[in-house]
């Protein structure tokens, strides 16, 4: 709110952090491992006094100076360009409140590229002892950035005692500090040692080969399981709301451990067997499967840290669309548009309200939610739901999902942003239903369908019709009638419909508790999936199932909250279930 | 709209601004030094392609070696006084950053082609035969791009007026073009840049390179031709965009500010003075005069900056809550790391005396 957005609707700005951010970890990880790799190879072939070996570091050094240098180097930088994009107000609270440390940061960067140059324009030229002392200040340096990057890294994942006192040094000491430290320490001595195990396949002289592809092998299976108990510290280092979300209450994020601890597996299966088994045979494309499953591990472990830190982009301080939460009950009092500068309706009216509607989206849901774009589409995770059920699912959404921000603002504005979300991206209209569950059908009828033709006028068309035809008739009106408009709405919606339509000729029916059902429905689980979605999954169930389920919905996911409706309510919404899966067993 | 109705709340600083100021006056300079030896190098040797004779060919070769050493640490001390750019002024930074961000994230990809070509050059200079002189070619127009998206972010973040295009177009494309200082302002930044650029060729080639006195003295010739013509040219460029500065910034290099016109003053000095001493081919003199101008230079586009946010913005009113370890922390490793570069450094080049 503070500051503008770049908005470039199909494309996130999530997607571009994530893909620069992965580019960079892998590459400044390897650059700190490949440090150590490089002195402690050079002190072997200085031992053995191979020439060999010594020319092995040579080459891997010249790699190092293009890869990390570089690529390394401008991909740091790029993710400051990113982030200042996409999260400026983030970026702005980090650059000041750890200047200092990002300036210490800075001088290990120079530090680290003066020692690279001078380490491989010097091989073989200077004596092996400064060499060496070169290549150690390399390392050093190299190592240091991570020290201090890791420290901002993970206060944005656990700010600690910062968030009271606001000192440097309880931010960067922070309780994810250590472990986070070990393991990433780990994992980069670890793809140091996967690369060079590699590189050994290529060396021509045997004996040579042999002896690098062992070492490597041994430097890296070391690492790796070093790595698995600071992993494990990490995660129980976390706080509370992202550990739950870690393990388990958010699918995505239990996948992307999943995927991690597979990789780790996977990685060091290969491993053992490769260096306990034969190192002579022909492994190079192991070797390979070995890397890929080493950077699986170490994305999956950054994925999780992102993701866990949802909905904030620095812990209890700053949700992801840059709000601060201290600010946030002073806003909902004061409202959104009166406090964001970049907005150009400082209020709601009947007139404005789509366009104050898309300005809160673009401020408050954009930094993570796309417009028909690949990632977190808005379109099709809105698609299900009337403008009556978003309304109510605004107002407590971050209740019902922890990783979405609360919506921050007044209600007037909340209902700006809710016509947005359904008149303005799917032209739904903008009926306050809420609350009016018993006449929901009807005025869905008088809002999409009176105004050609009255409930008496097509009475007596469907007499003799059965709720399913009438359901079913609902999703293809220009099969009815090539002249009439096909009905876009939710399925929900539709359900609603064909029950106040079912009663205008069976008016015994007992609709009313279905149709409530549907309402109860479409404000508290339409959100995530539509009734077709779930019906093949509830096939077969008999009603007690589908009754005893409502009341523990964790127990079938544990992503899924509990429904905390009325045994009534919970009731109602069987009917409803029951009539929509083909009727109690 | 009022303009400065969008400018966002700054941050809280962790020490006094004047430390920020110091500080980025002190790496700013630095960052240029190193940009406008790096853009001096590849015009340099790209020049001496078009010269027939070794002398001329050897010179390439041996600034092509120098060329990733200077991509490199362009790119470092650059990073430092953006940072704190970042602290002071980031609340426009941002502002302007996420107007132009298309253009902004490309300063990233446009870099790396770069610095890989710079290493291409350098890595395989006799393979690449006539070619090379086209790599530079692109080097150099990459550079020159980079160095044109800079003076529009620049430009940009110290004009909130315009910054409600962003309204019509917030994807990220906009520039900051109908800003009548622009050109004048890149021109000035660029011919400044590839003069002094000149002279640290003169400099490398009459120090580093003293052992072949053929190259020595073709790099000594190219570099101070370079420097004199373009410091001549600065004289032109440096009045116009002078001129079409708003009049209330030009007032302050007028007599409207005595630390703004006396750096005025000493800036044309400067420059005279080191036009003549360029012109006589006196290479360390040069030096000694251009060191100071740079500063001098730096100091007269941050007053420029600050008469453009002065209706704006006012750094001594941002709210301040000082701690002073960190600060302690970063100045000691300054000086503990700066100790281990000289360290290294003095290493080597013991080294190649003893080769």
């Amino acid at each position: 709110m503070n500051y503008p957005v770049w908005f470039v609707p199909s494309f996130g700005g999530g997607l571009l952090i994530a893909l620069v951010a992965i580019i960079h970890v892998f590459v400044s990880h390897f650059a700190v491992g490949g440090g150590l790799y490089l002195v402690m190879v050079e002190r072997k072939a200085i031992k053995e006094q191979s020439q060999t070996i010594m020319a092995f570091v040579k080459r891997h050094t010249r790699f190092f100076m293009l890869l990390t240098m570089v690529f390394g180097g401008l991909t740091g930088v790029a993710i400051w360009f990113v982030i200042s994009l996409i999260h400026p107000a983030a970026t702005s609270l980090l650059i000041h409140t750890f200047v200092f440390g990002w300036a210490a940061e800075w001088v290990f960067f120079l530090v680290e590229i003066v020692a690279l140059f001078v380490y491989f324009y010097t091989f073989g030229k200077m004596d092996d002892r400064t060499h060496q002392t070169i290549g150690w200040i390399y390392f050093g340096a190299a190592w240091m950035s991570l020290f201090l990057i890791n420290g901002i890294i993970d206060f944005m994942l656990t700010p600690g005692s910062w968030v009271s006192n606001n000192d440097f040094w309880s931010g960067f000491f922070n309780p994810t500090f250590w472990p986070s430290l070990f393991f990433r320490s780990f994992m980069s001595f670890m793809l140091a040692g996967c690369y060079g195990f590699l590189t050994a396949t290529f060396l021509e002289d045997d004996t040579t080969r042999y002896r690098m592809i062992r070492y490597s092998g041994t430097w890296a299976l070391i690492s790796l399981i070093l790595s698995v108990p600071a992993g494990w510290w990490y995660l129980t280092a976390l706080p509370s709301p992202a550990a739950r979300l870690v393990s388990g209450a958010s699918p995505t994020i239990k996948r992307a451990v999943m995927t991690g601890a597979f990789s780790l597996a996977v990685l060091a299966g290969v491993l053992i067997a490769l260096i306990l088994l034969n190192p002579k045979a022909r492994i190079r494309s192991l070797i390979v499967i070995v890397m890929i499953a080493a950077m699986g591990y170490m994305g999956a472990f950054e994925w999780t840290r992102e993701a866990a830190r949802r909905p904030y982009v620095i812990n209890e301080v700053m949700y992801s669309n840059g709000i601060l939460k201290k600010d946030v009950e002073r806003i909902n009092q004061e409202g959104f548009l009166k406090n964001a500068k970049w907005v150009q309706n400082k209020e709601v009216t009947q007139a404005n309200q789509l366009e104050a509607g898309r300005e809160l989206f673009l401020h408050q849901c954009f930094a993570c939610h796309t417009v028909g774009g690949f990632n977190n589409d808005i379109v099709s995770r809105t698609k299900n739901m009337s403008f009556g059920a978003m309304r109510k699912y605004l107002t407590s959404i971050h209740e019902k999902r922890y990783f979405m921000p609360p919506f921050v603002g007044t209600d007037v504005e909340l209902k700006a942003l809710a016509a947005y979300l359904t008149a303005g991206l799917h032209r739904k209209p903008l009926t306050d239903d809420s609350g009016a569950a018993g006449d929901r059908g009807k005025v869905l009828y008088e809002d999409n369908c009176a105004a050609c033709h009255s409930a008496d006028s097509i009475k007596p068309k469907m007499k003799g019709w059965d709720l399913a035809k009438i359901r079913a008739s609902l999703d293809k009106l220009s099969a009815l009638n090539p002249a009439m408009p096909d009905y876009n709405a939710p399925s929900a919606d539709k359900d609603v419909m064909a029950g106040y339509l079912f009663g205008l000729n069976n008016p015994g029916a007992a609709t009313s508790a279905k149709e409530q059902g549907a309402t109860l429905f479409d404000d508290n689980c339409a959100a995530c999936h539509s009734m077709d979605q779930i019906k093949p999954k509830m096939n077969g169930w008999s009603r007690e199932k589908i009754r005893a389920s409502l009341d523990k919905l964790s127990a079938l996911n544990p992503a899924m909250p509990d429904y905390t409706g009325t045994p009534a309510e919970k009731d109602a919404m069987t009917e409803y279930m029951v009539k929509q899966t083909g009727g109690a067993k | 709209m009022n303009p400065a109705a969008l400018i966002p709340t700054a941050d809280i600083l962790t020490a006094h601004w004047g430390w920020f100021q110091f500080l980025l006056m002190l790496t700013f300079p630095l960052h240029l030094i190193a940009m406008n030896a790096m853009l001096g190098t590849v015009l340099t040797a790209f020049i001496a392609h078009l010269f027939p004779g070794r002398a001329y060919h050897d010179l390439s070769h041996e600034l092509a070696k120098a060329l990733p050493f200077l991509v490199a640490f362009t790119i470092n001390l650059g990073v430092a006084p953006l940072l704190f750019v970042n602290v002071l002024y980031g609340h426009l930074l941002y502002s302007s950053t996420v107007l132009m961000g298309l253009f902004w994230l490309a300063v990233i990809p446009l870099l790396i082609i770069a610095y890989y070509l710079a290493y291409i050059y350098d890595f395989s200079y006799k393979k690449l035969g006539n070619l090379a002189m086209f790599v530079l070619l692109l080097v150099l127009t990459l550079l020159m791009v980079v160095g044109f998206i800079f003076s529009n972010n620049m430009t940009l973040m110290i004009s909130p007026a315009s910054w409600s295009r962003w309204f019509a177009t917030p994807g990220g494309n906009l520039l900051n073009l109908a800003d009548p200082t622009l050109v004048a302002r890149y021109l000035h930044m660029m011919t400044g840049s590839l003069a002094v650029g000149g002279l640290c060729v003169a400099l490398y080639s009459s120090v580093v390179l003293r052992h072949d006195r053929d190259v020595s003295e073709v790099g000594v010739g190219l570099g101070m031709q370079l420097f004199t013509w373009l410091t001549g040219l600065q004289l032109l460029v440096g009045t116009w965009f002078l001129l079409t500065l708003p009049s209330e910034v030009m007032k302050r290099f007028m007599g409207g500010n005595t630390v703004a016109t006396g750096l005025l003053a000493t800036g044309i000095l400067l420059a005279f003075a080191s036009l003549i001493t360029g012109y006589q081919r006196k290479v360390m003199l040069t030096l000694w005069l251009s060191l100071p101008l740079i500063y001098v230079m730096s100091f007269m586009r941050d007053s420029v900056r600050t008469g453009y946010l002065a209706p704006f913005f006012d750094m001594a009113k941002v709210p301040v809550n000082v701690q002073w370890s960190p600060l302690l922390f970063f100045l000691v490793t300054l000086v503990l790391g700066l100790a281990l570069v000289v360290w290294m450094l003095a290493k080597t080049l013991s080294t190649k005396k003893a080769c």
